[in-house]
């Protein structure tokens, strides 16, 4: 919202106070500068003159010669604005004069006419925006006066903003009121005193519904459609309003001077008594925008004899619009109900200056203050012809006294404050209250619905204070350096994979319906019914997708192969599995590794990857990490597997099938997985198995079977643990040969007793015994070479 | 009696310390000149023939000579090491303003590094890392934290709904953490909650549908303004330096009050808002259902925001474009 320092001079006097401490009020009075502007005069020698005739140029058809007067001296001036006639009253620059940001106005020749200065529109003179031609002022503004007396334009434009729950500051008198009490300036009254002159024509009526207050109006005969004053199309302007016609204008001007807003109808078009109910379902009204909007039963309206002919608060309708050729008016001025204006807004999405006040909720007392306003203003302009106010209240809203402990001030701000400072800032704010020993009562003005409870007042009276007049303690929380288990689990991962190369990335949350099939059709996404736009319908259901697409933008457009990680959460249908009423949730890492990165080892290389190098980077992470083949989408076949942390299910990881690779468009392979972290706790992870060291001796053999393809090696070294389970043993493959014909797995099993020595038959019967049970229970071979027990 | 012609050794001594090329030649030169077998030791070995005069005036001469060509070769020595070790440093003269080893930053992304850094801040005075669920009731977003359905402040964020009953969304703040953590622990609470939240905005340099907050709750008995003011001050501080100034507005938030929003004087003399706070609105605390006893503060920090004014990132999309270039800096 735009706030004008001369404007707001007309409710307190601050004319005088710098801008930069009134800057420095608003802010902490909780009214955030989002920008300012400081105007200084920036013109010189500029004359109120009146056109005395207007005739061709001889030689150039865009342009007119005038004659003008301006007081001293009769001047032939060429101008090319075609928005007034003769008698029009104007600004002129006389020769040797300045115009905005110091342009200078001599004489000279225009196509063989000498133009003696320039009349001059709104923009020209830095008032305010207007291209629609010079600026004309009022009839009565005496020629020849010095343009700069009649009209100052040393002013501060602040645009400021207002938090929602004040309503009562969206006006020059709102601010005001907040500035009287950091200024201890009173607020001028402004009082104004009507005479009116002429009867009320029309009937109006707040009708039975409860959502609309008090209805007020007031008729306007005998005036002239024409623009409005000079002050108050500056003022206008200013604030960032386009300037209509003095109806409209003065209508706005109320707006934002006190905050009521009014409506105007052509009083003609009106033909019974003006009330105020809900609409019914499917009742139509056609508004201002020629558009014929269909209503609910939850929209206030306006009906004239019962037909729709306003949105309350929201916008006028067509039929009973003020145009050209209206010659009465019907002012109106209201209080809705907050609620049902802002339900109306927000579902025909019309905001205005208007409905933004009536849903912050206005000054229930107000409305004929807005009549009386607006009357003034129109007078003092132009000979009118109106009524009195014609009202219809509702039994008046009114708040509740609210007793609370004074004690509560200190409990919740840690501040004492004095009596004396409570009572002033009180009765400043105009806070109807009485302050005893030890209790506050209070009575909210009509304008302030946001003083309902003891807090409110706290917190009015802790900004009035000052924030930064608070002192300050530091209290210290009950969990000293336990940041808690979420939280150490995704610096586990992260030290250990960033300190691996692995890249961290942070990717949107959302996946098109294709993406998320590739890799986990069999889940039903989350869909946002509101999507900003197509590729962000879903939820994603998965990392992967992200991390290759992440992948292939830096290999296409910085042509690097790089591994990446990702701890984020991924999203499906199925139930939450704390929470009711929300969509499953997991917090997720996932990673990608590919077959060759740019990145060299220490010969120089590329550093190139396979599977062993994705189950070497999962055991780093768990050590204790199970495998167990599986057949799952956009994965190869063979190199698919099921991740187990103590047989429970972690997560997957594997090879990028070669179609997927394929339709991803990408020449290198990729590995990936990806593990939800919260199936497992950080301490099974981190559990280090102590081995005790024998003092005895080792024996050594070197096996070598002939397996199948699908054979698994850990789990033959898992057995044969299991055949030695008194021993230190330290079991490891040293060979896998395969050919098209067989497969040779080669094992070394170097065993050590606790408590002896081997003989050499001991050793001999060991060796057997292995071999026994290995070939029974896989019913592989042993190969007769390469078996020797050292 | 015959006496060397000593000019004649020192003449050629001079030109055998001309033509050393190695160290290790200075102590055969040594040798070679006042050793066993060298000229001058011939010499001495006639002294005792001479008369005592002569032998006298001979055995000065010599020792005179002596002491010369030692102390030349000495010198000699000194120079030639000087001179190699000057030489080997002229040699080595590197460009230093070449990076051969060219930065690739810590591989941690700098969002989780600002939010590492903040939730250090705060387990050094006693918080505790919570979370809560991003895809949230419409209630824990709004209604429980005091903004009901006719509220303005509902529709000043854009909600992304992921039902038609607009029951479920996207959360728009981690504050609906504070209701989740109170709803399952007693008072009192510590905690910090860092997190995604989500708005209805395209991804461009200054906005992004996705961004990270942290939120944060202190809930015990007697926790008062001065309190939120302290606290708050001391993770400027941490996080900007301590001689960073700060300073506290009124603004509005519907589950706090009084609220404030924190400016801190950026170098160019700019205050800066950077986060949002507030006594906990006690409407808040009864829908939760904590003891009227209890009562506290809470905060909101945006971690994009933090991270832009502390490296001067220009725009929001490229922490979700995860460029190699961007990822490589930090």
């Amino acid at each position: 919202m735009k706030i004008l320092k001369s404007w707001l001079n007309d409710w307190i006097d601050i004319e005088n106070i710098d801008s930069n401490e009134i800057s420095d009020a608003l802010e902490s009075l909780g009214f955030e500068i989002e920008s300012r502007i400081d105007k200084i005069p920036n013109y010189k020698n500029i004359v109120v003159g009146k056109v005395l005739d207007i005739y061709e140029h001889p030689n150039a058809d865009k342009v007119r010669v005038t004659k003008v007067d301006v007081g001293s001296k009769v001047y032939e001036i060429v101008c090319g604005a075609w928005n007034f006639d003769i008698n029009a009253i104007v600004p002129v620059a006389l020769p040797n004069s300045e115009i905005k940001d110091g342009f200078k106005i001599e004489k000279r020749d225009i196509r063989g006419v000498e133009s003696n200065g320039m009349i001059c529109s709104a923009s020209e003179l830095d008032l305010w925006d207007d291209h629609a031609g010079i600026l004309k002022l009022s009839e009565n503004t005496k020629v020849g006066s010095d343009f700069a007396k009649i009209y100052s334009s040393v002013d501060t434009i602040w645009e400021i903003g207002v938090t929602p729950n004040r309503g009562d500051c969206m006006s020059h008198l709102g601010i005001a009121r907040e500035l009287s009490r950091y200024f201890e300036t009173p607020i001028k009254s402004n009082e104004i005193k009507l005479d009116p002159n002429i009867e009320n024509v029309i009937k109006v009526n707040s009708g039975k519904t409860k959502f609309c207050n008090s209805y007020l109006s007031v008729e306007i005969e005998n005036f002239d459609i024409t623009d409005s004053d000079i002050k108050v199309r500056y003022r206008l302007s200013s604030v960032g309003v386009r300037v209509i016609n003095n109806v409209v204008d003065y209508t706005n001007y109320v707006l934002h001077d006190i905050g009521q807003p009014l409506h105007a109808f052509d009083r003609d078009k009106l033909f019974g008594t003006v009330s105020v109910r809900k609409a019914k379902d499917n009742e139509t009204l056609k508004t201002l925008d020629e558009q014929t909007r269909k209503l609910s039963n939850e929209d206030l309206i306006i009906t004239d004899n019962d037909t729709p002919i306003a949105l309350a608060g929201v916008m006028g309708g067509y039929n009973s619009e003020v145009t050209e050729s209206t010659k009465n008016l019907l002012i109106e001025s209201a209080y809705f109900d907050k609620v049902s204006i802002m339900k109306t807004s927000r579902r025909l999405n019309l905001i205005s200056d208007a409905s933004i006040r009536f849903e912050r909720g206005i000054d229930y007392e107000l409305q004929n203050k807005g009549l009386e306003r607006f009357i003034s203003v129109f007078k003092n302009d132009q000979n009118i012809y109106y009524s009195k106010i014609s009202s219809s209240k509702k039994e008046s809203i009114s708040y509740e006294e609210v007793t609370f402990d004074k004690d509560d001030i200190f409990k919740i701000l840690g501040v004492e404050m004095s009596d004396d400072f409570i009572k002033n800032t009180l009765s400043q704010l105009q806070i109807k209250s009485k302050v005893t020993s030890n209790k506050i009562t209070f009575k909210s003005p009509s304008w302030r619905y946001d003083l309902e409870r003891p807090i409110d007042l706290i917190e009015e009276l802790a900004k009035h204070y000052g924030f930064n007049n608070f002192q300050s303690t530091l209290p210290v929380g009950n969990n000293l350096n336990n940041k808690g288990e979420y939280w150490y689990k995704r610096k586990y991962i992260s030290e250990l994979l960033s300190s691996n190369n692995f890249y961290e990335i942070q990717t949107l949350s959302f996946a098109d319906s294709e993406s998320n099939k590739i890799f986990s059709p069999e889940k039903n996404p989350v869909t946002v019914i509101n999507p900003i736009d197509q590729t962000q319908e879903n939820l994603r259901t998965n990392l992967l997708f992200s991390l290759i697409n992440t992948y292939k933008y830096n290999y296409e457009n910085n042509s690097v192969s790089h591994k990446y990680y990702e701890i984020n959460n991924i999203y499906d249908d199925g139930k939450h599995k704390l929470y009711k009423n929300i969509p499953n949730q997991e917090y997720s890492l996932g990673f990608l590794i590919p077959e060759y990165e740019t990145n060299t080892d220490s010969r120089g290389e590329l550093i190139h990857n396979d599977i062993h190098s994705l189950t070497n980077f999962i055991k780093l992470l768990f050590p204790q990490v199970q495998f167990e083949q599986i057949s799952r989408p956009g994965f190869h076949k063979n190199y698919s597997y099921i991740l187990k942390l103590n047989n429970q299910i972690i997560g997957f990881m594997g090879k990028l099938s070669y179609k997927a690779q394929s339709s991803f468009n990408l020449d290198n392979s990729l590995y990936i997985m990806q593990i939800n972290t919260e199936n497992f706790n950080l301490n099974e992870v981190e559990v280090i198995k102590y081995q005790p060291l024998s003092s005895f001796p080792f024996i050594k053999f070197d096996l070598s079977f002939s397996v199948k393809n699908d054979f698994r090696a850990s789990e033959l070294i898992e057995y044969i643990e299991t055949l030695l389970p008194n021993n230190e043993n330290k079991i490891s493959i040293f060979d896998n040969f395969r050919n098209e014909k067989s497969r040779n797995l080669g094992i070394r099993i170097v065993t050590r007793n606790y408590n002896k020595t081997y003989t050499d038959t001991e050793s001999g019967d060991i060796l057997d015994m292995i071999v026994e049970n290995v070939q029974s229970k896989y019913s592989i071979k042993l190969n007769k070479s390469g078996n020797d027990a050292t | 009696m015959a006496e060397l012609n000593f000019d004649k050794v020192l003449a050629s001594l001079r030109l055998r310390l001309d033509e050393v090329i190695s160290e290790n030649e200075f102590d055969e030169i040594s040798k070679e000149y006042l050793g066993k077998d060298s000229l001058l030791s011939d010499e001495r070995k006639k002294l005792s023939t001479l008369s005592k005069e002569d032998k006298k005036s001979y055995g000065e001469k010599l020792n005179q000579i002596n002491k010369s060509i030692s102390e030349k070769i000495i010198k000699s020595k000194q120079d030639f090491i000087e001179k190699k070790y000057s030489d080997l440093e002229d040699s080595e003269d590197e460009d230093v303003t070449i990076n051969w080893v060219t930065k690739k930053g810590t591989h941690r992304h700098i969002i989780s590094q600002v939010m590492d850094e903040v939730v250090d801040i705060f387990s050094s005075i006693g918080y505790k890392v919570a979370y809560g669920p991003e895809v949230e009731t419409s209630w824990h977003n709004f209604d429980a934290l005091n903004t009901p359905d006719w509220h303005p402040a509902r529709y000043e964020s854009d909600t992304l709904y992921t039902n038609t009953n607009l029951e479920t969304l996207l959360r728009t703040q981690t504050s609906t953490v504070q209701i989740r953590h109170m709803e399952n622990n007693d008072p009192p609470a510590y905690i910090v909650a860092p997190g995604r939240v989500f708005r209805s905005d395209q991804l461009d340099a200054t906005h992004s549908p996705v961004f990270h907050q942290l939120e944060g709750l202190a809930i015990d008995k007697n926790l008062k303004f001065t309190d939120l003011k302290g606290t708050l001050e001391y993770f400027v501080k941490q996080f900007f330096g301590s001689e960073i100034e700060t300073k506290f507005i009124p603004h509005f938030f519907p589950f706090t009050e009084p609220s404030a929003e924190v400016l801190v004087k950026w170098k160019n003399g700019e205050w800066l808002e950077i986060l949002g706070c507030g006594m906990v609105d006690p409407n808040v605390l009864k829908h939760v259902g904590y003891p009227e006893e209890f009562q506290g503060f809470a905060w909101g920090v945006g971690i994009e925001r933090l991270a832009m004014l502390k490296y001067q990132i220009d725009h929001i999309k490229n922490f979700y474009d995860n460029d190699i270039r961007f990822l490589e800096q930090f």
